[in-house]
């Protein structure tokens, strides 16, 4: 699905690390940090990604607020394809747009370019227009490209999982807040404050003036965790990445918080990629759910569906795992064996291969599984699950 | 009883006061049981074990109370003791996992080497080879393999030196065990296979043990009894079904309906307002009052009693909550 709708699709984001350090010669081990991911937000709606410590979760936040360069794939925001503006070469950018479209449009007929869908039928129309010159096109995917890194960056923010280390305890809190409207040059010195104390309030730091002139030191963990939150939303972005944010916090304040979060949410038509490890935590903060291991997405789907009805066997071991606030209710068994690897070049097979209680002969000898849909909206990547291999 | 610990306070002096982070503890444990101590960060859960093991930092000022320790013949008051005697407790008596088991090996020392150290410091008659053995033996119980005992903390994974610091804990045979946030920094599925382990083994050598952790999800599924600490004090203790099925302290009630859970119908999260007070100054009554919706005139000026309102179940309240009754708390 691709409708107007959707504020974030990823598609076939990858993110390899060298994984040795050469002087001569190429590298030719890699981390495979995020390998081949595709989801999409709607508007108002949030994705939680789950999944145990190095799976890639948080690469995958910081690809896309433009903290790491994606090595291949695709990132479009509120249908405008960002990836060029993630790199910050801009032969690399140049390279990106010949590859993803120079190279196939040409090679198509007017008849085939006209059929495209989604995200790349806006593009070959462009193509079309601009009577098929290559040069044109590049140039114009490439314009302003300065500019248009600058509006990315207040569409797309960050809150990020350590209130105490994400703040500058040499600015005061209306400077933390503000910064962001002084970087991108929005209003006076008046207009800001008036737009500072307008955020304090909404994140529940009331009074604003109480707060404004404060240092970070000076606040708990949960009004500092505000005051991050207020910083991501002063520009009204329509996406935030939230990275564990919650995870440092006490459980007495930790529900406030959350709270708060969707409430913005709402109020600011925005969404969320919600990071954590916490699956309580996602059932509570997402509509989907997404369950990355090595760098792969096993499952996807709504939240409540995947949360009671776990299909892939590491979902289903994930949750068996998951500690159960009542003494009287006795959890299953996690069906799982071994720990997780490093995902260096990994082999050609099911990622979870070695762990998988279900393998079969069938999972070795295919590279790793596709996601399927199983069900309505919930996908699964396991050749077990599908019926492909017995 | 084998641990009996009575009114126990210890202050941490500061430049601005004391920080009554232990402020009148008491708790029984028995052989074979396992009490979970669950808290917010700073409420003292730390400082209670801390303080039971006299591991104190040099601003810590031991004020009252008494650990009495069941040696066997006769119970003793671990407090009262001068430092060399209560060396034969620690770790033979009473032994800890700490917190970060990553940290708390010693990198340049084989695993298996720094266990043998442990134990010939406690039994120096204990030739070499015998030591070894008792190593290879507490491997395996706690699941790691015994060939690992001469490899060196970076070839483990995280699990595993959590394995290995059990290993140590046990290493020589205490009747006590404290976990202090054994697998906070672990994977869900590293932390179920260790939750698992401890409470195997606590069983099978009917150790007590005294299990501290903010993970109230966590605490139900090793402890046999809970105590609730807030603020210093414990508010609520009580056996584990007890306190999760009829929290009678509001803070219990809140605790136990603000945390999500992936099991069950999805609930309304509670949102408990306000912070936990500051101890080097916390308020006159109930440390509790000011976040509490059934506190009244009493509560901001009487600290509460902790007292036995039932058997085996003992609350620190002047209004407590009542079964079926629907605590609200009013935040934002």
């Amino acid at each position: 699905m691709q409708t107007n709708d959707v504020v974030l699709r990823i598609e076939n984001l990858r993110k390899l690390f060298p994984a040795e350090r050469k002087i001569f010669g190429k590298v030719k081990l890699f981390v495979h940090a995020v390998d081949d991911i595709t989801f999409e937000i709607r508007r108002k709606e949030s994705l939680a990604l789950v999944g145990e410590s190095g799976c890639g979760k948080t690469t995958t936040g910081r690809v896309l607020v433009g903290l790491e360069e994606p090595t291949s794939g695709r990132i479009v925001v509120e249908q405008e394809d960002v990836t060029p503006l993630l790199y910050e070469d801009e032969s690399a950018a140049k390279r990106y747009v010949r590859e993803t479209y120079v190279k196939r449009f040409s090679s198509m007929s007017d008849q085939q370019l006209k059929s495209l869908t989604g995200i790349d039928a806006v593009y070959a129309q462009r193509f079309l227009d601009l009577g098929k010159n290559e040069a044109k096109f590049v140039d114009e995917m490439l314009q302003n490209r300065r500019e248009r890194v600058w509006q990315m960056r207040r569409r797309i923010q960050m809150i990020f999982q350590d209130p105490y280390e994400s703040l500058n305890p040499r600015m005061t809190i209306f400077d933390i807040v503000a910064e962001p409207l002084n970087i991108h040059g929005v209003g006076n010195l008046k207009e800001r404050e008036e737009l500072v104390a307008k955020m304090l309030f909404d994140v529940g730091l009331t009074p604003p003036e109480t707060f404004m002139f404060r240092f970070p030191h000076e606040l708990s963990g949960g009004q500092r965790q505000r005051v991050a939150i207020a910083r991501a939303l002063i520009l009204n972005p329509s996406f935030v990445v939230a990275d564990e944010p919650t995870s440092m916090l006490d459980v007495s304040i930790r529900t406030g918080v959350m709270k708060l979060m969707m409430r913005l949410a709402e109020e600011h038509q925005m969404s969320y990629l919600y990071i954590t490890h916490d699956l309580a935590v996602a059932r509570y903060m997402s509509n989907d759910i997404a369950v990355m291991y090595l760098g792969k997405i096993v499952e996807r789907g709504p939240t409540e569906e995947v949360l009671k009805n776990p299909l892939h066997p590491y979902t289903q071991a994930l949750l068996a795992a998951v500690p159960i606030p009542d003494p009287e209710m006795k959890r299953g068994e996690p069906n799982i064996k071994g720990s997780v690897p490093r995902p260096i070049n990994p082999p050609p097979r099911c990622r979870f291969f070695d762990r998988c209680p279900y393998a079969v002969k069938f999972c070795e000898d295919n590279d790793h599984p596709p996601l399927k849909e199983v069900a309505p909206k919930h996908f699964v990547a396991c050749y077990v699950v599908a019926g492909e291999a017995s | 009883m084998l641990l009996s610990v009575r009114d126990l306070r210890m202050y941490y002096r500061t430049k601005m006061g004391y920080v009554k982070a232990v402020d009148g503890i008491n708790f029984d444990l028995d052989q074979g049981e396992s009490l979970g101590i669950v808290g917010e960060s700073g409420c003292g859960k730390t400082s209670i074990s801390m303080t039971i093991l006299r591991l104190l930092p040099d601003n810590a000022e031991f004020k009252t109370g008494s650990v009495l320790f069941d040696t066997g013949n006769g119970p003793v008051d671990l407090v009262k003791l001068p430092e060399s005697e209560m060396r034969k407790y620690r770790w033979r008596g009473i032994s800890m996992i700490f917190q970060a088991a990553m940290n708390s090996l010693n990198p340049v020392y084989r695993v298996g080497d720094q266990i043998i150290e442990a134990i010939q410091n406690h039994f120096p008659d204990m030739p070499l080879d015998k030591a070894r053995e008792k190593v290879a033996e507490l491997f395996t119980l706690v699941g790691l393999d015994p060939s690992r005992m001469d490899q060196y903390p970076h070839q483990y994974s995280g699990g595993m030196k959590q394995r290995a610091v059990i290993a140590m804990a046990l290493a020589c045979d205490p009747k006590v065990i404290i976990a202090d946030e054994p697998t906070t920094a672990l994977d869900v599925i590293v932390q179920d296979r260790i939750l698992k382990e401890i409470r195997k083994i606590q069983k099978k050598l009917n150790m007590a043990m005294i299990y501290i952790s903010h993970d109230i999800a966590v605490i139900a599924e090793v402890s046999d009894k809970i105590a609730v600490m807030y603020a210093g004090k414990f508010v609520e203790l009580a056996d584990a079904v007890t306190v999760f099925k009829r929290p009678m302290h509001p803070y219990t009630y809140g605790l136990m309906h603000a945390f999500p859970s992936t099991v069950g119908e999805k609930t309304e999260l509670v949102t408990i307002p306000g912070e936990p007070p500051n101890l080097l100054n916390p308020p006159k009554g109930c440390r509790f009052a000011p976040r509490c919706p059934k506190a009244d005139s009493v509560c901001l000026d009487v600290d509460p009693k902790y007292r036995e309102v039932e058997k085996n179940h003992f609350v620190a309240c002047h209004h407590p909550v009542q079964p079926k009754e629907v605590v609200r708390f009013y935040a934002d």
